[in-house]
Protein backbone atom coordinates (compact mmCIF):
# COMPACT_ATOMS: atom_id res chain seq x y z
CA UNK A 1 0.00 0.00 0.00
CA UNK A 2 2.52 2.27 1.27
CA UNK A 3 4.73 1.67 -2.53
CA UNK A 4 1.29 2.10 -3.95
CA UNK A 5 1.15 5.63 -2.99
CA UNK A 6 4.80 6.64 -3.19
CA UNK A 7 4.05 5.63 -6.85
CA UNK A 8 0.98 7.84 -7.12
CA UNK A 9 3.52 10.39 -6.22
CA UNK A 10 6.29 9.54 -8.52
CA UNK A 11 3.51 9.92 -11.50
CA UNK A 12 1.53 13.03 -10.41
CA UNK A 13 4.81 15.08 -12.56
CA UNK A 14 4.31 12.73 -15.56
CA UNK A 15 0.46 13.39 -15.52
CA UNK A 16 1.33 17.77 -15.87
CA UNK A 17 2.43 16.65 -19.13
CA UNK A 18 -0.56 14.73 -20.38
CA UNK A 19 -2.73 17.37 -19.32
CA UNK A 20 -0.64 20.07 -20.68
CA UNK A 21 -0.52 18.50 -23.64
CA UNK A 22 -4.49 18.57 -23.66
CA UNK A 23 -5.19 21.70 -22.48
CA UNK A 24 -2.62 23.27 -24.84
CA UNK A 25 -5.10 21.70 -27.98
CA UNK A 26 -8.51 21.75 -26.68
CA UNK A 27 -9.04 25.45 -27.57
CA UNK A 28 -6.93 25.57 -31.23
CA UNK A 29 -9.07 22.20 -32.09
CA UNK A 30 -12.39 23.95 -30.87
CA UNK A 31 -11.83 27.29 -32.94
CA UNK A 32 -10.07 24.96 -36.16
CA UNK A 33 -13.10 22.64 -36.02
CA UNK A 34 -15.86 25.33 -35.82
CA UNK A 35 -14.26 26.83 -39.70
CA UNK A 36 -13.97 22.93 -41.08
CA UNK A 37 -17.05 22.45 -39.75
CA UNK A 38 -18.64 25.26 -41.73
CA UNK A 39 -16.19 24.57 -44.45
CA UNK A 40 -17.82 21.31 -45.20
CA UNK A 41 -21.72 22.98 -45.41
CA UNK A 42 -20.04 25.57 -47.28
CA UNK A 43 -21.54 26.32 -50.56
CA UNK A 44 -18.26 27.48 -52.11
CA UNK A 45 -16.85 24.52 -53.81
CA UNK A 46 -13.43 25.01 -53.43
CA UNK A 47 -13.98 25.34 -49.71
CA UNK A 48 -16.47 22.41 -49.54
CA UNK A 49 -13.48 20.03 -51.20
CA UNK A 50 -10.73 21.23 -49.29
CA UNK A 51 -12.71 20.82 -45.66
CA UNK A 52 -14.11 17.69 -46.63
CA UNK A 53 -10.36 16.11 -47.92
CA UNK A 54 -8.90 17.09 -44.76
CA UNK A 55 -11.42 15.67 -42.48
CA UNK A 56 -11.53 12.49 -44.15
CA UNK A 57 -7.56 12.47 -44.59
CA UNK A 58 -7.00 12.96 -40.31
CA UNK A 59 -9.82 10.71 -39.44
CA UNK A 60 -8.93 8.35 -41.98
CA UNK A 61 -5.10 7.88 -40.49
CA UNK A 62 -3.62 6.91 -37.51
CA UNK A 63 -2.76 9.71 -35.01
CA UNK A 64 0.61 7.41 -34.61
CA UNK A 65 1.60 7.73 -38.56
CA UNK A 66 0.35 11.62 -38.38
CA UNK A 67 3.22 12.43 -35.36
CA UNK A 68 5.64 10.73 -37.27
CA UNK A 69 4.79 12.32 -40.81
CA UNK A 70 4.52 16.02 -39.38
CA UNK A 71 7.61 15.47 -37.36
CA UNK A 72 9.92 14.65 -39.78
CA UNK A 73 8.43 16.66 -41.67
CA UNK A 74 9.21 19.54 -39.73
CA UNK A 75 13.10 17.89 -38.98
CA UNK A 76 13.56 18.41 -42.71
CA UNK A 77 13.02 21.66 -42.69
CA UNK A 78 15.85 21.98 -40.20
CA UNK A 79 18.68 22.79 -41.85
CA UNK A 80 16.95 24.78 -44.50
CA UNK A 81 14.57 27.07 -42.75
CA UNK A 82 14.65 26.72 -38.53
CA UNK A 83 17.89 26.55 -37.98
CA UNK A 84 19.03 29.66 -39.96
CA UNK A 85 16.21 31.39 -38.31
CA UNK A 86 17.40 30.06 -35.00
CA UNK A 87 13.72 28.69 -34.47
CA UNK A 88 14.58 25.05 -34.14
CA UNK A 89 14.53 24.94 -30.55
CA UNK A 90 11.29 25.39 -30.56
CA UNK A 91 9.69 24.13 -33.55
CA UNK A 92 11.13 20.94 -33.11
CA UNK A 93 10.53 20.35 -29.37
CA UNK A 94 7.95 17.86 -28.24
CA UNK A 95 6.00 20.78 -26.35
CA UNK A 96 5.11 22.53 -29.41
CA UNK A 97 4.96 19.59 -32.15
CA UNK A 98 2.97 17.26 -29.58
CA UNK A 99 -0.10 20.12 -29.48
CA UNK A 100 0.56 20.49 -33.05
CA UNK A 101 -0.40 17.10 -34.17
CA UNK A 102 -3.12 16.85 -31.95
CA UNK A 103 -4.71 19.73 -32.87
CA UNK A 104 -4.80 19.07 -36.39
CA UNK A 105 -6.22 15.57 -35.77
CA UNK A 106 -8.91 16.83 -33.06
CA UNK A 107 -9.64 19.37 -35.06
CA UNK A 108 -10.56 16.60 -37.76
CA UNK A 109 -13.14 14.57 -34.94
CA UNK A 110 -14.52 17.89 -33.60
CA UNK A 111 -15.46 19.07 -37.09
CA UNK A 112 -17.35 15.96 -38.10
CA UNK A 113 -18.68 16.11 -34.48
CA UNK A 114 -20.31 19.85 -35.64
CA UNK A 115 -20.77 18.92 -38.77
CA UNK A 116 -23.55 16.79 -37.70
CA UNK A 117 -24.80 18.71 -35.27
CA UNK A 118 -25.15 21.59 -38.40
CA UNK A 119 -27.29 19.32 -40.40
CA UNK A 120 -29.26 18.59 -37.35
CA UNK A 121 -30.32 21.91 -36.63
CA UNK A 122 -34.25 22.71 -36.74
CA UNK A 123 -34.83 24.11 -40.51
CA UNK A 124 -37.51 25.74 -38.63
CA UNK A 125 -35.53 27.81 -36.97
CA UNK A 126 -32.89 28.94 -39.51
CA UNK A 127 -36.34 29.68 -41.52
CA UNK A 128 -37.90 31.97 -39.31
CA UNK A 129 -34.10 33.98 -38.32
CA UNK A 130 -34.49 34.38 -42.42
CA UNK A 131 -37.89 35.69 -41.96
CA UNK A 132 -37.28 37.99 -39.24
CA UNK A 133 -34.60 39.50 -41.87
CA UNK A 134 -31.28 38.41 -40.19
CA UNK A 135 -27.80 38.54 -41.65
CA UNK A 136 -26.34 35.65 -41.96
CA UNK A 137 -23.84 36.45 -39.27
CA UNK A 138 -26.69 37.47 -36.84
CA UNK A 139 -28.37 33.46 -38.30
CA UNK A 140 -25.14 32.32 -37.11
CA UNK A 141 -24.53 34.03 -33.65
CA UNK A 142 -28.25 33.64 -32.61
CA UNK A 143 -29.91 30.79 -33.57
CA UNK A 144 -27.54 28.23 -35.76
CA UNK A 145 -24.67 28.61 -33.29
CA UNK A 146 -26.82 27.74 -29.94
CA UNK A 147 -28.01 24.96 -31.08
CA UNK A 148 -25.25 23.70 -32.50
CA UNK A 149 -23.12 23.57 -29.75
CA UNK A 150 -26.07 22.08 -27.57
CA UNK A 151 -26.41 19.10 -30.29
CA UNK A 152 -22.67 18.50 -30.24
CA UNK A 153 -22.15 19.16 -26.67
CA UNK A 154 -22.45 14.98 -25.65
CA UNK A 155 -20.29 13.69 -28.34
CA UNK A 156 -17.61 16.67 -28.18
CA UNK A 157 -17.33 15.68 -24.52
CA UNK A 158 -16.15 12.03 -25.54
CA UNK A 159 -13.58 13.65 -28.11
CA UNK A 160 -12.15 15.95 -25.58
CA UNK A 161 -11.64 12.40 -23.14
CA UNK A 162 -10.11 10.84 -26.14
CA UNK A 163 -8.23 13.61 -26.92
CA UNK A 164 -6.62 12.83 -23.24
CA UNK A 165 -5.90 9.67 -24.26
CA UNK A 166 -3.92 10.30 -26.96
CA UNK A 167 -1.79 12.43 -25.35
CA UNK A 168 -0.55 8.67 -24.32
CA UNK A 169 0.96 8.46 -27.71
CA UNK A 170 2.93 11.58 -27.95
CA UNK A 171 6.17 10.64 -26.46
CA UNK A 172 5.95 7.12 -28.11
CA UNK A 173 5.96 8.96 -31.27
CA UNK A 174 8.36 12.17 -30.04
CA UNK A 175 11.59 12.24 -28.59
CA UNK A 176 11.60 12.59 -25.03
CA UNK A 177 13.94 15.43 -23.65
CA UNK A 178 15.41 15.09 -20.51
CA UNK A 179 13.52 14.47 -17.37
CA UNK A 180 10.32 15.39 -19.66
CA UNK A 181 8.24 12.13 -19.19
CA UNK A 182 4.73 11.66 -19.80
CA UNK A 183 2.61 8.74 -18.19
CA UNK A 184 3.46 6.22 -20.29
CA UNK A 185 7.02 6.76 -20.54
CA UNK A 186 7.08 6.82 -16.99
CA UNK A 187 5.36 3.44 -16.55
CA UNK A 188 7.43 1.64 -19.58
CA UNK A 189 10.85 2.71 -17.54
CA UNK A 190 9.59 2.09 -14.54
CA UNK A 191 8.34 -1.85 -15.72
CA UNK A 192 11.76 -1.67 -17.32
CA UNK A 193 13.72 -1.42 -13.90
CA UNK A 194 11.42 -3.78 -11.86
CA UNK A 195 8.88 -5.35 -14.10
CA UNK A 196 6.30 -5.45 -11.84
CA UNK A 197 4.23 -4.62 -15.14
CA UNK A 198 0.44 -4.98 -12.82
CA UNK A 199 1.64 -1.42 -10.79
CA UNK A 200 2.53 0.76 -12.96
CA UNK A 201 0.62 0.46 -15.84
CA UNK A 202 -2.62 0.62 -13.00
CA UNK A 203 -1.37 3.56 -11.41
CA UNK A 204 -0.57 5.06 -15.13
CA UNK A 205 -4.49 4.10 -16.23
CA UNK A 206 -5.64 5.52 -12.90
CA UNK A 207 -4.51 8.77 -13.45
CA UNK A 208 -5.92 8.58 -17.55
CA UNK A 209 -9.50 7.43 -15.53
CA UNK A 210 -9.24 10.53 -12.71
CA UNK A 211 -8.95 12.96 -15.10
CA UNK A 212 -11.41 11.51 -17.68
CA UNK A 213 -14.34 11.47 -14.70
CA UNK A 214 -12.98 15.07 -14.06
CA UNK A 215 -13.56 16.04 -17.93
CA UNK A 216 -17.11 14.25 -17.59
CA UNK A 217 -18.10 16.37 -14.04
CA UNK A 218 -16.57 19.59 -15.91
CA UNK A 219 -17.98 19.08 -19.19
CA UNK A 220 -21.44 17.80 -17.29
CA UNK A 221 -21.76 21.16 -15.36
CA UNK A 222 -21.03 22.90 -18.87
CA UNK A 223 -24.05 21.06 -20.56
CA UNK A 224 -26.53 21.62 -17.50
CA UNK A 225 -25.89 25.28 -18.27
CA UNK A 226 -26.03 25.17 -21.94
CA UNK A 227 -29.51 23.12 -21.23
CA UNK A 228 -30.89 25.58 -18.18
CA UNK A 229 -34.03 26.49 -21.05
CA UNK A 230 -35.26 22.80 -20.81
CA UNK A 231 -37.34 21.60 -18.21
CA UNK A 232 -35.79 18.84 -17.39
CA UNK A 233 -32.03 18.30 -18.07
CA UNK A 234 -31.48 15.70 -20.40
CA UNK A 235 -28.97 13.32 -19.01
CA UNK A 236 -25.25 13.05 -20.24
CA UNK A 237 -23.81 9.76 -20.66
CA UNK A 238 -20.73 9.55 -18.11
CA UNK A 239 -18.82 7.24 -20.36
CA UNK A 240 -16.71 7.04 -23.90
CA UNK A 241 -18.58 5.28 -26.68
CA UNK A 242 -17.43 4.38 -29.86
CA UNK A 243 -17.90 7.54 -31.15
CA UNK A 244 -14.15 7.83 -32.61
CA UNK B 1 14.16 9.59 -68.89
CA UNK B 2 13.73 5.39 -69.18
CA UNK B 3 17.03 5.89 -67.04
CA UNK B 4 15.71 7.61 -64.19
CA UNK B 5 12.96 5.21 -64.09
CA UNK B 6 14.58 2.28 -64.32
CA UNK B 7 17.01 3.53 -61.49
CA UNK B 8 13.71 4.27 -59.30
CA UNK B 9 12.21 1.03 -60.11
CA UNK B 10 15.70 -0.92 -59.24
CA UNK B 11 15.49 1.59 -56.27
CA UNK B 12 11.56 0.29 -54.91
CA UNK B 13 12.64 -3.31 -55.49
CA UNK B 14 15.48 -3.25 -53.81
CA UNK B 15 16.22 -5.80 -50.62
CA UNK B 16 14.92 -3.75 -47.47
CA UNK B 17 12.37 -2.29 -49.56
CA UNK B 18 10.73 -5.72 -50.53
CA UNK B 19 11.19 -6.83 -46.96
CA UNK B 20 9.07 -3.36 -46.35
CA UNK B 21 6.40 -4.74 -48.69
CA UNK B 22 6.57 -8.12 -47.01
CA UNK B 23 6.35 -6.50 -43.28
CA UNK B 24 2.29 -5.52 -44.66
CA UNK B 25 1.45 -8.88 -43.92
CA UNK B 26 1.94 -8.00 -40.30
CA UNK B 27 -0.67 -5.15 -40.20
CA UNK B 28 -3.07 -7.21 -42.36
CA UNK B 29 -3.03 -10.10 -40.21
CA UNK B 30 -3.11 -8.16 -36.77
CA UNK B 31 -5.97 -6.22 -38.04
CA UNK B 32 -7.85 -9.30 -39.66
CA UNK B 33 -7.22 -11.40 -36.51
CA UNK B 34 -7.73 -8.31 -33.89
CA UNK B 35 -11.08 -7.70 -35.62
CA UNK B 36 -12.38 -11.38 -35.47
CA UNK B 37 -11.35 -11.61 -32.00
CA UNK B 38 -13.15 -8.18 -31.16
CA UNK B 39 -16.07 -9.59 -32.70
CA UNK B 40 -15.67 -12.80 -30.67
CA UNK B 41 -14.96 -10.90 -27.71
CA UNK B 42 -17.78 -8.25 -27.47
CA UNK B 43 -20.37 -11.30 -27.91
CA UNK B 44 -18.83 -12.73 -25.04
CA UNK B 45 -19.10 -9.14 -23.37
CA UNK B 46 -22.70 -8.48 -24.40
CA UNK B 47 -23.86 -11.68 -23.12
CA UNK B 48 -22.57 -11.33 -19.72
CA UNK B 49 -24.04 -7.40 -19.40
CA UNK B 50 -27.70 -9.15 -20.22
CA UNK B 51 -26.93 -12.04 -17.79
CA UNK B 52 -29.38 -12.84 -15.40
CA UNK B 53 -26.89 -13.27 -12.78
CA UNK B 54 -25.58 -10.20 -11.35
CA UNK B 55 -21.76 -10.74 -10.94
CA UNK B 56 -21.37 -11.94 -14.52
CA UNK B 57 -23.22 -8.48 -15.43
CA UNK B 58 -20.88 -6.56 -13.24
CA UNK B 59 -17.92 -8.40 -14.65
CA UNK B 60 -19.43 -7.28 -18.15
CA UNK B 61 -20.44 -3.79 -17.07
CA UNK B 62 -16.43 -3.11 -15.62
CA UNK B 63 -14.65 -5.16 -18.50
CA UNK B 64 -16.54 -2.89 -21.29
CA UNK B 65 -16.06 0.77 -18.94
CA UNK B 66 -12.70 0.10 -17.48
CA UNK B 67 -10.99 -0.46 -20.94
CA UNK B 68 -12.94 2.14 -22.60
CA UNK B 69 -11.99 4.22 -20.22
CA UNK B 70 -8.21 3.12 -20.27
CA UNK B 71 -6.16 4.19 -23.81
CA UNK B 72 -5.91 1.85 -26.08
CA UNK B 73 -1.72 2.19 -26.43
CA UNK B 74 -1.57 1.86 -23.02
CA UNK B 75 -3.97 -1.38 -22.49
CA UNK B 76 -2.42 -2.49 -26.03
CA UNK B 77 1.09 -2.15 -24.30
CA UNK B 78 0.20 -3.99 -20.78
CA UNK B 79 -1.64 -6.87 -21.89
CA UNK B 80 1.54 -8.85 -23.70
CA UNK B 81 3.79 -7.80 -21.22
CA UNK B 82 1.63 -8.95 -18.25
CA UNK B 83 0.46 -12.09 -20.04
CA UNK B 84 4.24 -13.00 -20.89
CA UNK B 85 5.37 -12.45 -17.29
CA UNK B 86 2.27 -14.68 -16.40
CA UNK B 87 3.76 -17.49 -18.47
CA UNK B 88 6.85 -17.14 -17.18
CA UNK B 89 5.67 -17.16 -13.51
CA UNK B 90 3.61 -20.30 -14.03
CA UNK B 91 7.05 -22.18 -15.67
CA UNK B 92 8.66 -20.91 -12.67
CA UNK B 93 6.67 -22.46 -10.05
CA UNK B 94 7.50 -25.61 -11.98
CA UNK B 95 10.99 -25.65 -13.13
CA UNK B 96 12.43 -23.11 -10.53
CA UNK B 97 14.41 -24.40 -7.48
CA UNK B 98 15.26 -22.07 -4.39
CA UNK B 99 19.16 -22.44 -5.61
CA UNK B 100 17.87 -21.27 -8.42
CA UNK B 101 15.95 -18.18 -7.72
CA UNK B 102 18.77 -17.18 -4.90
CA UNK B 103 21.44 -17.23 -7.71
CA UNK B 104 18.91 -14.92 -10.01
CA UNK B 105 20.21 -11.38 -10.22
CA UNK B 106 18.11 -9.85 -12.40
CA UNK B 107 14.61 -8.94 -10.67
CA UNK B 108 12.63 -11.02 -13.75
CA UNK B 109 12.29 -13.61 -13.98
CA UNK B 110 12.31 -15.61 -10.69
CA UNK B 111 15.01 -17.83 -12.90
CA UNK B 112 17.14 -18.24 -15.78
CA UNK B 113 15.18 -21.09 -17.17
CA UNK B 114 11.62 -20.01 -16.50
CA UNK B 115 12.65 -17.45 -19.17
CA UNK B 116 10.37 -17.18 -22.18
CA UNK B 117 11.39 -15.77 -25.39
CA UNK B 118 9.15 -14.23 -27.75
CA UNK B 119 9.32 -13.67 -31.21
CA UNK B 120 7.90 -11.59 -33.97
CA UNK B 121 4.86 -14.07 -34.38
CA UNK B 122 4.65 -14.58 -30.59
CA UNK B 123 4.59 -10.91 -30.54
CA UNK B 124 1.62 -10.55 -33.30
CA UNK B 125 -0.90 -13.00 -31.62
CA UNK B 126 -0.28 -11.27 -28.52
CA UNK B 127 -0.74 -7.88 -30.23
CA UNK B 128 -3.69 -9.18 -31.51
CA UNK B 129 -5.42 -10.44 -28.65
CA UNK B 130 -4.32 -7.48 -26.97
CA UNK B 131 -6.43 -5.67 -30.27
CA UNK B 132 -9.12 -7.80 -30.14
CA UNK B 133 -9.25 -7.25 -25.71
CA UNK B 134 -9.41 -3.49 -26.36
CA UNK B 135 -11.99 -3.15 -29.36
CA UNK B 136 -13.94 -6.34 -27.58
CA UNK B 137 -14.78 -3.92 -24.95
CA UNK B 138 -16.09 -1.28 -27.76
CA UNK B 139 -17.12 -4.17 -29.82
CA UNK B 140 -19.61 -5.29 -26.28
CA UNK B 141 -21.32 -1.95 -25.93
CA UNK B 142 -22.19 -1.76 -29.66
CA UNK B 143 -23.77 -5.42 -29.84
CA UNK B 144 -25.42 -4.61 -26.37
CA UNK B 145 -27.22 -2.05 -27.80
CA UNK B 146 -27.81 -3.87 -31.64
CA UNK B 147 -29.42 -7.23 -29.31
CA UNK B 148 -32.15 -4.33 -27.24
CA UNK B 149 -32.82 -2.83 -31.39
CA UNK B 150 -34.47 -5.91 -32.07
CA UNK B 151 -37.81 -5.82 -32.31
CA UNK B 152 -39.87 -7.28 -29.51
CA UNK B 153 -42.39 -8.63 -31.58
CA UNK B 154 -39.95 -10.68 -33.07
CA UNK B 155 -38.92 -12.46 -29.80
CA UNK B 156 -42.77 -12.73 -28.81
CA UNK B 157 -43.51 -14.63 -32.58
CA UNK B 158 -40.29 -17.06 -31.78
CA UNK B 159 -41.84 -17.56 -28.09
CA UNK B 160 -45.23 -18.27 -29.62
CA UNK B 161 -43.54 -20.87 -31.98
CA UNK B 162 -42.81 -22.31 -29.03
CA UNK B 163 -38.61 -21.94 -29.12
CA UNK B 164 -36.61 -21.95 -25.99
CA UNK B 165 -34.74 -19.36 -24.52
CA UNK B 166 -31.64 -20.40 -26.38
CA UNK B 167 -33.00 -20.93 -29.56
CA UNK B 168 -34.80 -17.48 -29.56
CA UNK B 169 -31.33 -15.82 -28.53
CA UNK B 170 -29.35 -17.63 -31.16
CA UNK B 171 -31.73 -18.22 -33.82
CA UNK B 172 -33.55 -15.05 -33.75
CA UNK B 173 -32.30 -12.36 -31.86
CA UNK B 174 -28.25 -12.99 -32.59
CA UNK B 175 -29.23 -13.33 -36.29
CA UNK B 176 -31.32 -10.18 -36.93
CA UNK B 177 -28.95 -7.94 -34.20
CA UNK B 178 -26.20 -7.34 -36.84
CA UNK B 179 -28.12 -5.49 -39.17
CA UNK B 180 -27.91 -2.66 -35.89
CA UNK B 181 -24.68 -3.56 -34.81
CA UNK B 182 -22.98 -2.92 -38.30
CA UNK B 183 -23.02 0.91 -38.30
CA UNK B 184 -21.13 0.26 -35.01
CA UNK B 185 -18.99 -2.42 -35.51
CA UNK B 186 -17.81 -0.68 -39.00
CA UNK B 187 -16.82 2.52 -36.21
CA UNK B 188 -14.81 -0.49 -34.58
CA UNK B 189 -13.25 -2.00 -37.53
CA UNK B 190 -11.69 1.75 -37.93
CA UNK B 191 -10.45 2.06 -34.78
CA UNK B 192 -8.63 -1.72 -34.66
CA UNK B 193 -7.31 -0.67 -38.24
CA UNK B 194 -5.47 2.70 -36.80
CA UNK B 195 -4.47 1.22 -33.52
CA UNK B 196 -2.36 -1.76 -36.39
CA UNK B 197 -0.02 0.97 -36.75
CA UNK B 198 1.21 0.29 -33.19
CA UNK B 199 2.77 -2.85 -33.54
CA UNK B 200 6.07 -1.69 -33.32
CA UNK B 201 5.59 -0.78 -29.84
CA UNK B 202 5.68 -4.63 -29.44
CA UNK B 203 9.37 -5.09 -31.29
CA UNK B 204 7.39 -5.66 -34.54
CA UNK B 205 9.37 -4.92 -37.95
CA UNK B 206 6.33 -3.33 -39.12
CA UNK B 207 5.88 -1.05 -41.64
CA UNK B 208 6.17 1.54 -39.70
CA UNK B 209 9.84 0.29 -38.21
CA UNK B 210 10.48 0.09 -41.83
CA UNK B 211 9.41 3.26 -42.85
CA UNK B 212 11.49 4.55 -40.08
CA UNK B 213 14.88 2.33 -41.06
CA UNK B 214 14.14 3.01 -45.12
CA UNK B 215 13.92 7.02 -44.74
CA UNK B 216 16.60 7.65 -42.61
CA UNK B 217 19.48 9.22 -43.81
CA UNK B 218 22.24 7.44 -45.53
CA UNK B 219 25.73 8.77 -45.97
CA UNK B 220 27.66 5.22 -46.74
CA UNK B 221 27.53 4.37 -50.34
CA UNK B 222 28.21 1.21 -49.56
CA UNK B 223 24.72 0.62 -47.78
CA UNK B 224 23.08 1.98 -50.63
CA UNK B 225 21.70 4.99 -52.05
CA UNK B 226 22.75 8.05 -50.36
CA UNK B 227 19.91 10.45 -49.95
CA UNK B 228 19.24 12.84 -46.97
CA UNK B 229 16.61 12.45 -44.23
CA UNK B 230 13.59 10.97 -46.40
CA UNK B 231 11.34 9.89 -43.77
CA UNK B 232 8.28 12.45 -44.57
CA UNK B 233 8.09 10.74 -47.54
CA UNK B 234 7.49 6.93 -46.46
CA UNK B 235 5.52 8.59 -43.52
CA UNK B 236 3.41 10.34 -46.52
CA UNK B 237 2.97 6.84 -48.25
CA UNK B 238 1.82 5.49 -45.18
CA UNK B 239 -0.49 8.31 -44.43
CA UNK B 240 -1.98 7.53 -47.62
CA UNK B 241 -2.07 3.90 -47.42
CA UNK B 242 -4.28 4.45 -43.95
CA UNK B 243 -6.47 6.64 -45.94
CA UNK B 244 -7.09 4.00 -48.52
CA UNK B 245 -7.60 1.19 -46.75
CA UNK B 246 -10.30 2.93 -44.52
CA UNK B 247 -11.96 4.49 -47.90
CA UNK B 248 -12.23 0.58 -48.84
CA UNK B 249 -13.68 -0.60 -45.90
CA UNK B 250 -15.97 2.35 -45.85
CA UNK B 251 -17.11 1.07 -48.85
CA UNK B 252 -16.84 -2.31 -48.29
CA UNK B 253 -19.12 -2.16 -45.18
CA UNK B 254 -21.63 0.11 -46.73
CA UNK B 255 -22.47 -3.07 -49.12
CA UNK B 256 -22.71 -4.95 -46.21
CA UNK B 257 -25.30 -3.39 -44.40
CA UNK B 258 -27.27 -2.91 -47.60
CA UNK B 259 -27.01 -6.72 -48.29
CA UNK B 260 -27.87 -7.00 -44.53
CA UNK B 261 -30.63 -4.46 -44.52
CA UNK B 262 -32.85 -6.29 -47.05
CA UNK B 263 -36.27 -7.38 -46.31
CA UNK B 264 -36.09 -4.96 -43.29
CA UNK B 265 -38.10 -1.44 -42.99
CA UNK B 266 -35.19 1.28 -43.70
CA UNK B 267 -36.15 3.38 -40.57
CA UNK B 268 -34.87 0.62 -39.15
CA UNK B 269 -31.07 0.83 -40.21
Amino acid sequence: MDRFIAELGLFAPAAVFNIYFALASIPLGFVLAVFLALGKASDNRLINRLSRGYIYAFRGSPLFIQFFMIYSLALSFNVAVWKPMGMSWWVLHPLFIGPLVLVLNTAAYTAEIFYGALRAVPRGEIEAARAYGMSRVQQFRQVIWPNLIRLAWPAYTNEVVFLFHATAIVYLALPVIGQQKDLMITAKELFERDYNAFLHFSVAALYFLAVSLVVFFLFGLVYRRLMRHMPAIPRMRYAPTWWR
Amino acid sequence: MSDDFAFWLSYLTNGKHLTWYASFQFTIFAAAFGGTLAVIFGLIGATLKNSRFLTLRVIGTIYSSIVRGVPDVLFFLFFPLAFEQGVEWLIATQVCSPEMIAAQSAAWPPCKDANWFLGTPEYLVLASVSLGLVYGAFATNVIHGALRSVPQGQLEAARAYGMSANQVLWRVQIRQMWVYALPGLSNVWMLIIKATSLLSLLQIADIVLWADRLGAPNFLPAVGLVHADWRWRYYLVLFVFYILITWISEKSFDAIMRRAGRGILSEAR
